[in-house]
């Protein structure tokens, strides 16, 4: 009976190979047209940096000779070294503070029980999905009303709290999956709420603060609208409305320095993505998966 | 002195509080009183510049919008923006990763090439594609060109027909990647034994993917749609930086008209309406969604 089974398996294995060979060109086809799509952009971007304005107007594709002093010369035009570090320190900031409190907030919501935990948790789920747009005249107004805009509390108070939904959402999910005996174990030994918070549970979710801390570092990163509207001043400005404001500048009718801009803009994350891909995405996807 | 079991709960309760205080504290500064007073800016005529915002106009400002052909302009060309946007996101998405579900040579590779778009910022992304549909010496334009299709070349982003399909576009080749995967872990997290049955059963590829595998996808396909679909009604950066909502308001969504209200036009309450419009919709859809998801839930548990 089992050898009858097993040979039926072969055989069906041995035709849907042979029709996988078939449609393996095909498949390969599909996924490099589609691969070529993704990257042209970002390479036609890299090659745009690299030429000068008459390899640009006459539509060249490749920069034949490469023009390297672009890059020095946008670091200098768009200021970047600045951007850099007005984005790092808002991003990090945000992000640090973001953690802390979300793991807290996951904790008490995942392992205790008390009044109010459900209303609590509803109104992280709403942060979770509403736009933030809703936020920015009243913050706006507020922020002015309190002398915080073009001031770094201007960006890292709204990250901070459109990170938290995120990340309370995500460490409630981990904390709830924690097995109970650790707890209960330290509980006897007579350690405290805090303490038990802080000594046995938080190390455990080492991977978890990993993904919320990749995902929120991502968005403050890459936030615009806020940034835009809260940070008018040249100097205050991190990296996204930075570059944008290149787009009015007198750099506009040399793109090729705007290009170099850009890619400069990209490296750092494009890096740490490739040194850390699984991190990347498992922190870009955790609010899709973790359910 | 209480008993201890009534000491220890009450102690309970205020660890409760204690541990997420903080973040309400933050939440309720940042998301509840904004929404508040979102609604009341709503309710009343300001210019944004004098001390205290002016009379109370009560619906004035939302009937005003319902006169004003540019929030309908914004509102179609958000729901359009979202129903062309949401299928081939996830469409294409589950088409690449039905293709990378396989023992394939390099599939962690592509699968972390075809992530790229996601990692990249947005503001570069719609730079960049700024220059590929540059009428004259842009990359689309110039590889028509070259491959003959010359006749097709087009001022894409100038030309009211074509800007919001170009703007979707961009939005599309941006957020593939993470359509693809969500859906890719979706397909590699399915039963193997419903799998192999099928397979012995003799079905074929096309059979087990209609058959088989699309069904058991249905809540992950769900799931990415509403991403989809809330990420499309949120969209700003895009259109702003792309084409300020122009030519001719045939780009202009909800998010830039809210930002144009009130940043360019001082008009605080109009702005304030379309923003408490634009949640509205985003939070029935997710209400919505959610329970579509509750249902293939429970049918699949039943």
């Amino acid at each position: 009976m089992s050898t009858v089974v097993a040979a039926s398996v072969a055989r069906s294995r041995r035709v849907v190979g042979r029709r996988a060979r078939l449609g393996h060109g095909a498949v390969w086809a599909v996924l490099l047209g589609a691969l070529a799509l993704s990257l042209a952009p970002g390479l036609y971007m890299v090659s745009l940096s690299l030429m000068d304005n008459p390899q640009l107007f006459a539509g060249r594709l490749v920069p034949v000779p490469p023009h390297p002093e672009n890059y020095p010369r946008a670091w200098v035009a768009s200021n970047i070294g600045r951007l850099y570090w007005n984005s790092v320190y808002v991003s990090t900031v945000s992000m640090v503070v973001t953690v802390a409190i979300s793991a807290m907030a996951g904790y008490g919501l995942g392992r205790l029980r008390f009044a109010g935990r459900g209303l609590v948790y509803g109104i992280v789920l709403v942060g979770l999905t509403i736009p933030l747009q809703i936020a920015l005249i009243p913050l706006f107004i507020n922020l002015r009303t309190l002398g915080l805009i073009n001031t770094p509390l201007a960006l890292i108070g709204p990250y901070t709290a459109f990170g938290l939904a995120f990340g309370t959402y995500i460490m409630k999910g981990f904390f709830q999956g924690l097995p109970r005996e650790l707890e209960e174990a330290a509980r006897l030994d007579g350690a405290g709420e805090f303490r038990i918070f802080a000594r046995v549970m938080l190390p455990l979710t080492r991977p978890a603060l990993a993904t919320v801390a990749t995902f929120l570092f991502l968005q403050n990163w890459n936030e615009f609208l806020f940034a835009l509207t809260f940070v008018t001043e040249g100097r205050m400005r991190t990296l996204p409305t930075g570059i944008y404001a290149l787009l009015s500048s007198e750099f506009y009718g040399n793109y090729p320095i705007l290009a170099a801009s850009l890619v400069l803009f990209s490296v750092p994350v494009l890096v740490l993505y490739f040194l850390f891909q699984q991190q990347f995405i498992e922190g870009l996807t955790a609010g899709a998966l973790k359910h | 002195m209480l008993p201890a079991t009534v000491r220890y709960r009450w102690r309970r309760q205020a660890a409760g509080y204690a541990f997420t205080g903080p973040a309400l504290l933050i939440l309720a500064a940042f998301l509840l009183y904004p929404i508040g007073y979102s609604v009341w800016l709503s309710l009343h005529e300001w210019d944004g510049y004098t001390p205290r915002w002016g009379p109370f106009v009560g619906l004035e400002n939302y009937r005003a919008l319902v006169a004003d052909e540019v929030f309908w302009r914004a509102a179609l060309n958000s729901i359009v923006f979202v129903i062309v946007r949401t299928p081939l996101e996830v469409g294409l998405g589950f088409l690449l990763a039905l293709l990378l579900n396989r023992r394939l040579a390099a599939r962690s590779l592509l699968r972390t090439l075809f992530f790229v778009p996601v990692v990249m910022s947005l503001i570069v992304v719609t730079i960049i594609f700024q220059r590929v549909y540059e009428p004259n010496t842009g990359l689309l334009n110039t590889v028509l060109h070259a491959v003959g299709l010359g006749a097709w070349a087009h001022p894409w982003l100038g030309d009211p027909a074509t800007a919001l399909p170009a703007v979707i576009a961009v939005s599309v080749w941006k957020n593939v990647g993470f359509s693809l995967v969500i859906l890719l872990a979706g397909l590699q997290g399915l039963p193997q034994d419903v799998m192999e049955a099928a397979r012995v059963d003799g079905a074929n590829a096309w059979q087990l993917t209609r058959r088989v595998i699309t069904p058991l996808m249905r809540p992950i396909l769900a799931l990415t749609a509403l991403l989809s679909i809330i990420g499309g009604l949120k969209v700003f950066d895009l259109v702003f930086i792309m084409t300020r909502g122009g030519p001719t308001y045939s780009t202009e969504v909800l998010a830039t008209m809210l930002y144009r209200e009130a940043f360019e036009l001082n008009h605080m309450g109009v702005a304030s309406a379309v923003a408490v419009i634009l949640v509205a919709v985003v939070l029935s859809i997710a209400r919505i969604q959610a329970l579509v998801l509750r249902e293939s839930r429970e049918i699949e548990a039943a």
